[in-house]
């Protein structure tokens, strides 16, 4: 039997290098190909079939003579996506842009994108697109540098700077100067995660609403007193939301928003935040709260089931939890669960604008929303020119944006004088729970507010029209009273950097996120901060902060 | 079969009188296998309680055993899914057309794999084992797919798993195992090697053949990833990546922490994950009593020889 293995092998190895140079070559052609594609003249007066001449700001875009684009689609398990949708004949009647759609499904969509970018087979358009997610392909050359083309569109300039987001746009260049992705752009942007509490606990027992986390630790002891079989702080979130939003108030970043890990250290470098004075306040500070019992350490440790709520949910209702980390949708959700143990009409929940503390009012850098890349080969095409505009209009237009998210203006909803918008009441839309019951729900059976466009670029207007009374109450609480962090400076890697970055930062990262929670849950000894900045030294923090410092240096020299 | 019986009764040791150890052993060896069994059932039963209990029991964490808040409109609703069925059909047709060609490829490549004087055998086993240990990785595959025209075909998801190389070796070993007389006979009474393939070696090696049917539905039923990778209409996916949208696609929105930006990535209730998992997993819950006698004493045959 071993024989019969052993020696057929490796004459099949001879083989086997054959096909592996093959491939190699194949992908070494692709890559070639798609150079070609990027780096190519781009003679947009012959790549201009379709383009409209007279394309400004503020206008619809129609193309002059009818083409088709392919778009990268993710589907949700709740929203199979429907050939016949409104959505697609609406947008086709109005552009003659007809979509054609390569489907991925939402569970393995990052995976498939991937591969559909690195086989060269990726469509044109490529949605839902967070910043940062384009890094890992610039060097491939599979993307287009947009940054080349945006003055052929004129809605994305205009919002930008009407919504002043310059400096947003510049901190997205890559290591070559360029930028390979459009975000969506948001008027306002508000933390989409922070404290929802028990209002009139709070008001009652606790001494008001908290400001500041200092003030925050009173009202939980006040609570905790009233209520002792209660732990009052809960994170259904394994505490990456909680340190997230809290992050900010000690001028750290943990959490979900831990990114790089990187943040300004006052002197125009970027120093490692889990090692700062400041990230260690704010571990003593949860320290403290649970020594004293009021961090609910079993939702910290408890597996996470999406919603935040959970056992949250549970604990809230039972006065057991009075405040917890969550979105409008988990307010929702305890609200419901109150309404069978409390009762409907004796409590309040409410969102509110994460607490302040050492670091001043401050609440997380304004935020972009998922935007799009396009394929490279596009800069060959004879409809470049109209793809850029149909994209700007589709995705910086007021109108446009007004269509994805509500449908046909007095077919499907309805607008007064002073812009209010008002769904019909033979339309639902119940993924907000507007009219609940009608017939016909314009996104499941319509397509409009679907996630792969409707989210994206959101005017405060547009935001506060399909969002609860109270999300509102909150987006202006928060923008009233809390002003957002700088945005953090970018330190664009090249190819080789990224790699050697990508190589110590994991590693780094878990160190930290074990010890953050130890430290919190008071597993170990605050004694021992030294100890764990050495055991960060010792994998190669040093070596990770100063590669990051020069790409940072790079770009200050190469964009001042 | 008949050959095996007396030997089979003839080897066991309790056939005669039994020893206090053997009872104790027995004893234990039931326990054992009795807890073992529960441990095995217990996650499907309660999936299967959980597919008839309320969303807010599950959620609640009180459905073990049995249904709590007994409901069956997830059955109704899933059972009206027309992209649930339509996936369902496309899973038995990628799983009755893949097993076949399987079949076809796999006993062929292994019936002239077991011929010792076939020149060149010693290469044609090293193509299929190399196979096993090394491939072109993720991306050339998908090219080298894409490029053949397959992608958005039946033929993405059946061809390129068609030959399963263990299938294949355990399938040669079993042909070699079987006596070389037959052959010679049929031979001399005029069959030429068609003639043998079809009317000598397949007829006696059913049970084989029954093992490696097993081995490659459940395998097409279960595959998700060729679909996955090479499938980009949602019309053509087949149920198990419907399943996992529906499942992975939960977690990932919860992971990421996404699902607050729009109630539209709404979790999927646990309800309709234990639904969509109980209907996907009774076809081949239904194959499996059918070919098991056959399974074990498949498998052996196979394996004892080499």
């Amino acid at each position: 039997m071993s024989d019969v293995f052993r020696r057929p092998q490796m004459r099949a190895t001879r083989r086997g290098v054959l096909g592996y140079s093959i491939a190699a070559s194949s992908a070494l052609a692709l890559a070639a190909c798609s150079d070609d594609g990027n780096g190519g003249e781009v003679d947009l007066e012959a790549q201009s079939k379709g383009a409209m001449e007279d394309y400004t700001a503020d206008s619809q875009f129609t193309a002059t003579e009818p083409f088709t684009l392919s778009l990268l689609w993710t589907e949700w398990p709740d929203l199979p996506i429907t050939d016949t949708w409104q959505f697609f004949t609406e947008i086709e009647n109005r552009t003659k842009v007809k979509l054609e759609i390569t489907t991925i499904p939402f569970s393995d969509a990052t995976e498939k994108r991937s591969l559909l970018i690195s086989a060269g087979d990726a469509p044109t358009v490529i949605p839902l697109v967070y910043t940062g997610e384009e890094n890992s392909f610039v060097s491939s050359g599979a993307l287009l540098p947009i940054s080349d083309y945006v003055e052929h569109m004129p809605h994305f300039q205009k919002y930008v700077e009407e919504w002043d987001l310059g400096g947003m746009i510049d901190n997205l260049k890559q290591a070559d100067g360029k930028y390979y992705m459009l975000p969506g752009l948001q008027e306002v942007s508000v933390p989409v995660f922070t404290l929802i509490i028990r209002k009139d606990v709070f008001e009652t027992v606790g001494g008001g609403i908290p400001q500041t986390w200092d003030e925050m630790r009173e009202a939980l002891v006040k609570i905790k007193a009233e209520y002792p079989d209660s732990m009052p702080l809960a994170d259904g979130f394994e505490a990456w939301s909680l340190l997230n939003y809290a992050s900010h108030a000690w001028g750290a970043r943990a959490g979900w928003g831990f990114g790089d890990g990187m943040v300004d250290d006052g002197s125009g470098k970027l120093e490692y935040t889990a090692v700062t004075e400041g990230y260690k306040q704010m571990v003593e500070y949860f320290r403290g709260l649970v020594a004293d019992g009021l961090l609910d350490t079993e939702s910290l440790t408890a597996a996470n089931d999406g919603s935040g709520g959970g056992s949250v949910a549970e604990k809230f209702a039972n006065e057991l939890v009075f405040a917890a980390s969550g979105s409008s949708g988990t307010a929702i959700e305890f609200a419901q669960a109150l309404n069978a143990t409390v009762g409907e009409g004796n409590y309040e929940v409410l969102q509110i604008a994460p607490p302040g503390g050492p670091a001043g009012m401050v609440c997380e850098p304004r935020n972009f929303w998922n935007g799009f890349m396009l394929n490279a080969e596009v800069a060959e095409s004879e409809h470049f020119l109209a793809t850029l505009q149909f994209l700007d209009w589709i995705y910086y237009n007021p109108e446009a944006r007004e269509l994805l998210r509500w449908g046909i203006l007095d077919q499907t909803y309805t607008k007064d004088a002073s812009g209010k918008i008002t769904l019909k009441p033979e339309y639902s839309l119940n993924a907000y729970n507007i009219n609940p019951g009608a017939p016909t729900d314009i996104q499941e059976d319509l397509g409009w507010s679907n996630s792969v466009f409707a989210d994206s670029t959101e005017s405060r207007a547009l935001k506060e029209s399909y969002n609860t009374p109270t999300f509102v109450e909150y987006i202006d609480s928060v923008l009233s009273s809390r002003t957002p962090r700088d945005p953090y400076p970018p330190a664009p890697l090249n190819e080789m950097e990224l790699e050697q970055a990508s190589l110590l930062a994991t590693p780094l990262k878990d160190t930290v996120d074990t010890n953050t929670l130890r430290f919190i849950m008071g597993e170990r000894d605050i004694a021992e901060w030294d100890d764990y900045v050495a055991e960060l030294e010792a994998q190669g923090l040093q070596q990770y902060v100063d590669l990051i410092n020069t790409a940072r240096t790079r770009f200050e020299e190469e964009n001042s | 079969m008949s050959a095996t019986k007396p030997t089979r009764s003839a080897g066991r040791p309790g056939g005669l009188t039994q020893t206090t150890g053997t009872r104790v052993f027995a004893v234990f060896n039931t326990i054992f296998l009795v807890v073992l069994c529960v441990v095995t059932l217990y996650p499907f039963i309660t999936v299967l309680a959980q597919s008839f209990s309320s969303p807010g029991a599950i959620n609640a964490g009180q459905v073990n055993f049995w249904p709590v808040g007994f409901n069956v409109d997830t059955y109704d609703a899933m059972l009206s899914n027309e992209t649930f069925w339509r996936n369902y059909g496309n899973s038995v047709l990628y799983t009755v057309v893949g097993t076949l060609i399987a079949m076809v490829l796999t006993t062929t490549y292994a019936f002239v794999l077991s011929k010792p004087h076939l020149k060149g055998r010693k290469a044609l086993i090293g193509i299929a084992v190399f196979t096993m240990f090394f491939n072109g990785g993720l991306v050339p595959n998908y090219v080298l797919i894409s490029s053949l025209g397959m992608k958005n075909t039946i033929w993405a998801i059946v061809l390129p798993g068609a030959i399963s190389v263990f299938n294949l070796l355990v399938m040669k070993s079993f042909f070699e195992s079987l006596p070389k007389e037959l052959e010679e006979a049929a031979q001399i009474d005029g069959l030429g090697w068609y003639g043998i393939f079809t009317r000598i070696t397949l007829p006696l090696s059913k049970a084989v053949i029954a093992t490696m049917v097993l081995f490659y539905s459940v395998a097409y039923w279960n595959d998700w990833f060729a679909a996955f990778l090479y499938l980009d209409k949602s019309e053509l996916f087949p149920v198990t990546l419907f399943l996992r949208n529906l499942i992975a696609g939960a977690s990932t929105t919860a992971s990421e922490g996404a699902a607050a930006a729009g109630t539209t990535t709404a979790l999927v209730s646990a309800n309709i994950q234990a639904v969509t998992m109980i209907l996907t997993v009774i076809p081949i819950l239904c194959v499996y009593p059918f070919v098991q006698r056959y399974f074990v004493s498949g498998i052996m045959l196979g394996s004892v020889k080499g």
